[in-house]
């Protein structure tokens, strides 16, 4: 009685077989990503428990861990509109800082003089409409002209880059050696949630701009209207879709939600616009909502277990010396496999029975 | 006086553009391969910083720069095995698998950088290749100074385009790779395993991104840092689509990012007051124009990104 392994006439679907491929995929990961501990003399597995530990079961670092998630879950938001809605957008950096600047320059501008309520709601309006008018660029290119939004939003997240350096350098200089804009004024920065706890009211923000999101998807016409032509632009058209001005509609909420992460990471981390603010969070971000299979939910959970990861990494560089770039690669390898373990649907294991 | 200075300007201008364009084909030659077989690898960004730094350690330890060279060609196809296994045969999203295989390098090269040298080996030096004149041809007035003052990865990459455009076009592997990136199906029917020739492409791209990466480490960049490569990969992709996947196209269009990116080097020294960044921006809004389709779309391999199964 041998086991035998042989390829299915069609790859698995079922729920159980999706989730152990993926658990899998997510061991291995992790595994592979413990390799590089060892030269560190960390040992892996209570490496991985320190890491956890440090990020999501003290209060602080919880609190630490859901400010980093804020700007992750917005670029992942925005990546399930725009990828849903068929336009493979991958400029949330460049959205990123212009909300950032667009954030930064209101504080700077409004002072203290403005009660938070009234700043707050204008700094989020701010942000969105920079990031985007920022985005919506690269959506008119894709619509009017079939430019390629893969390259496009590629390259403006470089030009993105030298715009803020730009500013720090310049025109909103802090006078000093670094190349960084002043302190924002105290009172624009986002609350903490309460005393004591890192967390601030990004997290309102953030899940706010999830449901609105689940709702647009799930609830509204105009989001039905993108699903369909992200499934199929010619069947869209057929039915009636103006798929052009959706690809711009989807760019646009993508790249305001890819605004507010600027948002969140100027008022609610960083307090200060900075040569390379927000760096990482672009693409990370995309990376969590291709985690979490495009899915609101899934997004969601996925960018606060990649902001545990960023936070515990940083904890680990700073107790045991392991560079912090290792939660990098283990943040992409679980991305990797997990779509490498579609192959293991295709195929099954199974003991033959005995003929009679 | 003034009047020396513009044409100073110019040769320094034009002799770095053609400099710089160097390495940036040497990549985008790699990608039509790959794309020419149906294949878009995002990847190639990743593939150039995993190359240079491949380079600039077996540099280091060796104090060879030519074997830095050869281990960063031997790094670009290492690197792009688990490629070729995501596009080919997990067949995932191609646009996925490259973003995601660019967050592993970025994260990956930085670690290999600390864990080999240790945080205090920050400006750790290495051998460079320096500019080999062409004997007779380097003293040419004008063209001596623009073409034949280069480093020898420059005349090799001269040479691999030329070579590149006999393969693709004059050889029969050639004609069954484009033949794969244009019908999977029809190629696979007339006998040519589909997924060898895609494979073969994205280690051709690999091999070739893994040198590009040497070339920047060792003729122009000379230390390592995470964010050495900026986006030359992302630049090389729209040089192939400038180029209508040709090599010798691929060649212009190089030269006219070569000159984009030299620019601000150059316009420093007629001392404009032009904020820096805005120059450092041109090669990147150039290219982006370019692929924003104002300038007309472009025909592509037909199963570019398709699913060979499928297609």
């Amino acid at each position: 009685m041998r086991w035998r392994f042989e390829r299915r006439a069609a790859p698995a679907d079922a729920a159980l077989a999706v989730a152990g491929a993926n658990a899998t995929a997510i061991a291995l990961a992790l595994l592979l990503g413990g390799l590089l501990f060892l030269p560190f003399d960390v040992a892996p597995l209570a490496a991985y428990a320190d890491l956890a530990g440090a990020a999501f079961l003290t209060p602080r670092g919880l609190g630490y861990t859901l400010v980093a998630a804020g700007p992750l879950v917005m670029v992942g938001l925005g990546t399930v509109v725009a990828w849903r809605s068929g336009f493979a957008y991958l400029g949330f950096q460049g959205c990123l800082l212009m909300g950032a600047v667009a954030a930064a320059a209101l504080a700077l501008a409004a002072g203290p003089d403005w009660p938070p309520a009234a700043f707050l709601p204008l700094a989020v309006a701010a942000s969105f409409a920079a990031g985007a008018g920022w985005a919506a660029l690269v959506g008119f290119a894709r619509a009017r002209f079939g430019g390629s939004e893969v390259l496009v939003s590629l390259m403006l997240n470089y030009v993105a880059a030298l715009v803020v350096q730009y500013l720090v350098t310049g025109p909103m200089r802090d006078p000093g050696d670094l190349p960084q804009s002043p302190l924002l004024p105290h009172a624009t920065w986002l609350p903490p949630l309460a005393s004591g706890s890192g967390a601030n009211a990004g997290v309102f923000v953030a899940l706010l701009a999830a449901l609105a999101v689940w709702w647009l998807l799930r609830r509204s016409v105009l989001g039905f209207e993108l699903e369909v032509a992200g499934l199929g632009a010619r069947a869209a058209r057929f039915a009636g879709i103006d798929v052009p001005r959706r690809i711009i509609a989807a760019a646009g909420i993508a790249g305001g939600l890819g605004g507010l992460a600027g948002a969140l990471e100027v008022l609610g981390n960083q307090h200060r616009l900075l040569d390379g603010v927000g760096e990482g969070i672009g693409f990370v971000g995309i990376v969590t909502a291709l985690l979490g299979k495009l899915t609101v939910v899934g997004a969601v959970v996925a960018a606060v277990l990649y902001g545990g990861l960023g936070v515990g990494g940083n904890v680990m560089q700073r107790r045991a010396g392991l560079p912090a770039s290792v939660v990098t690669v283990v943040e992409a390898l679980i991305v990797l496999l997990v779509l490498a373990s579609d192959v293991l649907l295709r195929y099954r294991v199974f003991r033959p029975r005995r003929q009679g | 006086m003034a009047h020396l200075g513009w044409v100073a300007f110019l040769v320094t201008w034009l002799a770095g553009g053609v400099g710089l364009a160097g390495p940036l084909l040497l990549a985008a030659l790699g990608e039509i391969f790959a794309e020419r077989a149906g294949v878009v690898n995002v990847g190639i960004e990743g593939t150039i910083l995993l190359g240079a730094l491949a380079s600039f350690l077996v540099a280091y330890a060796t104090g060879d720069a030519w074997i830095g060279l050869l281990a960063a060609a031997v790094a670009g196809l290492l690197a792009s095995l688990p490629l070729v296994w995501m596009y080919v045969w997990a067949q995932a999203n191609q646009v996925v698998v490259g973003i995601t295989f660019n967050l592993l390098a970025v994260g990956l090269s930085s670690y290999l950088y600390r864990a080999l040298l240790g945080g205090g080996a920050l400006d750790a030096t290495i051998p460079m290749l320096g500019d080999v004149p062409l004997p007779g041809l380097a003293s040419l007035p004008l063209v001596g100074p623009l073409l034949f003052r280069h480093p020898a990865p420059f005349y090799l990459t001269a040479l691999l385009a030329l070579l590149a455009g006999h393969v693709l076009f004059r050889t029969r592997l050639g004609l069954d790779l484009r033949a794969v990136g244009e019908n999977p199906r029809a190629a696979a029917a007339a006998g040519i395993d589909v997924r060898r020739m895609r494979a073969l492409g994205v280690l051709v791209g690999g091999a070739a991104s893994g040198l590009a990466g040497a070339y920047l480490m060792l003729c122009q960049i000379g230390v390592f840092r995470d964010n050495i490569v900026s986006g030359h990969g992302f630049i090389a992709l729209a040089i192939v689509i400038l180029g209508r996947w040709n090599p010798y196209a691929a060649a212009v269009a190089a030269l006219a990012f070569g000159a984009a990116d030299a620019l601000p080097i150059s316009l420093q020294m007629l001392d404009l007051g032009v904020a820096p960044q805005l120059l450092l921006a041109m090669p990147y809004v150039l290219a982006a124009l370019a692929m924003s389709g104002l300038f007309g779309r472009v025909a592509q391999p037909a199963a570019l990104m398709a699913r060979h199964d499928e297609a």
